[in-house]
């Protein structure tokens, strides 16, 4: 029977993830992964939404012996490539330091300053990407909402509208402008707090802990 | 913290086989190592082991960046994925059986190891999508039972099997393998039901 049908995929792929599943059990699994999209598919948002990021303080140095031995077991022997080969080497190995720096730099701040929130938990500046499709949100300190919490940003228009931008786990975000307000923030944005997953009723319900005007 | 899209672009550019995908590689190596060693070191806590595997796994790594998909993966998570993965292999391989003094930690605060462990604030490369995810993995494992809260992270963190947790838990292998479905299975609804939420 295909794997991809059986009710217990979800099981496997929680107990493959968590790393009980083993030997024979995990072999199956691991040929079905292979053979069936349907459970990479399946694996792919276990893996996406129920691995957590490990933190830097982890980190541990590796001796250089480890990188000497994976130069030789994958044949990166340095001396026996011609001068010539070798120059080629740095000058591409440089521009990819050049590309990767200046697609990180392309990345960085961040449009222009369309409104400043203040509240008591933090101030926040709200930076329209150029191109009008993309806000992000710097907070002048680090705010996280509560496991049981999301901020959500509100667009609060001259006309009274209440819209809701975006639900967010922390006051540092960036984030697609929802297409019916591309070219229309005009008014004040503000944030609330909300249960997990933003407003029931796509109102807002909480305390309004932060809120701006938006530059004309 | 490990930058998803500078590590995308080292991957792709490692996989492309050409003059500048070993020195790629090589960044990759210096970028991703230190974590990913930490990670072979909490299943292994054997320095020696750890370091074996951590090359075993980026030789796999270099074959397999072929296959890597860009639109699918998070390529630190895939990179985990494989070292965590050999690790545990080398681990039942060896008999590594110990229980180390960070068992203690996890065991007196379940709260504070899933804080001091993972890293929940977002990255600087993360879609709204990935912050939500975080956020709510987050709650939602703080929803969990104890004993199930308990069996994910050290089976996780340590790479227990379901019988090495039931001796480091004192508890009848039935029990622990329940708690660990039980659990699986409790932060997927939870996490779920978050999701369908959010797309109403």
């Amino acid at each position: 029977m295909k794997l991809a049908s059986r009710p217990a995929l979800d099981a496997l792929c929680g107990e493959y993830v968590v790393g009980t599943l083993r030997g024979a059990a995990r072999r199956r699994f691991e040929r079905a992964l292979r053979e069936e999209p349907l459970v990479a598919q399946r694996l792919r948002h276990w893996q996406a939404n129920f691995t957590p990021r490990y933190a830097p303080m982890i980190e541990t140095r590796p001796s250089p012996q480890v990188w000497k031995r994976l130069e030789k077991t994958l044949g990166f022997a340095r001396a026996r490539t011609p001068w010539f080969r070798r120059g080629w080497a740095i000058a591409i190995a440089a521009l990819l330091v050049i590309v990767v720096g200046v697609q990180l730099a392309r990345q960085e701040p961040d449009g222009v300053l369309i409104a400043k929130l203040a509240g008591k938990a933090a101030t926040v500046s709200a930076h329209l990407s150029r191109d009008g499709r993309t806000l992000v949100l710097h907070s002048d300190r680090p705010v996280i909402a509560g496991p049981a919490q999301s901020y959500e940003l509100w667009l609060l228009t001259p006309e009274g509208g209440v819209m809701s931008l975006a639900v967010l786990g922390s006051l540092e975000a960036r984030f697609e402008v929802p297409e019916r307000h591309r070219g229309r923030l005009r008014g004040q944005l503000a944030v609330s707090v909300e249960p997990a997953g933003g407003a029931p009723g796509g109102k807002p319900t909480g305390p309004v802990i932060l809120v701006g005007p938006i530059k004309a | 913290m490990l930058d998803d899209r500078a590590i995308k672009t080292l991957l792709l550019r490692a996989a492309a086989r050409d003059e500048g995908s070993a020195e790629a590689f090589r960044r990759l190596y210096e970028l991703s190592a230190p974590l990913l060693l930490g990670v072979a070191q909490r299943v292994l806590a054997r320095r020696e082991l750890a370091e074996e595997v951590l090359h075993d796994a980026f030789a796999r790594i270099w074959h397999a960046a072929g296959s890597f998909d860009p639109l699918a993966a998070q390529p630190v998570a895939w990179m985990t994925a494989i070292v965590r993965n050999r690790a545990i292999d080398v681990r039942s391989s060896h008999d590594v059986s110990r229980v180390d003094s960070y068992h203690a930690t996890v065991d007196e605060d379940p709260e504070g190891s899933l804080d001091r462990l993972f890293d929940w604030s977002p990255a600087a490369d993360d879609g709204e999508d990935r912050r939500r995810a975080a956020q709510w993995l987050r709650d939602c494992l703080s929803r969990l039972g104890a004993p199930e809260r308990q069996s994910l992270v050290l089976a996780y963190e340590h790479g227990l099997s379901h019988s090495e947790l039931a001796v480091h838990l004192k508890k009848p292998l039935g029990t622990v393998k329940a708690w660990v479905r039980r659990g699986t299975a409790s932060l997927r609804g939870c996490v779920e039901a978050r999701m369908s939420g959010q797309a109403r």
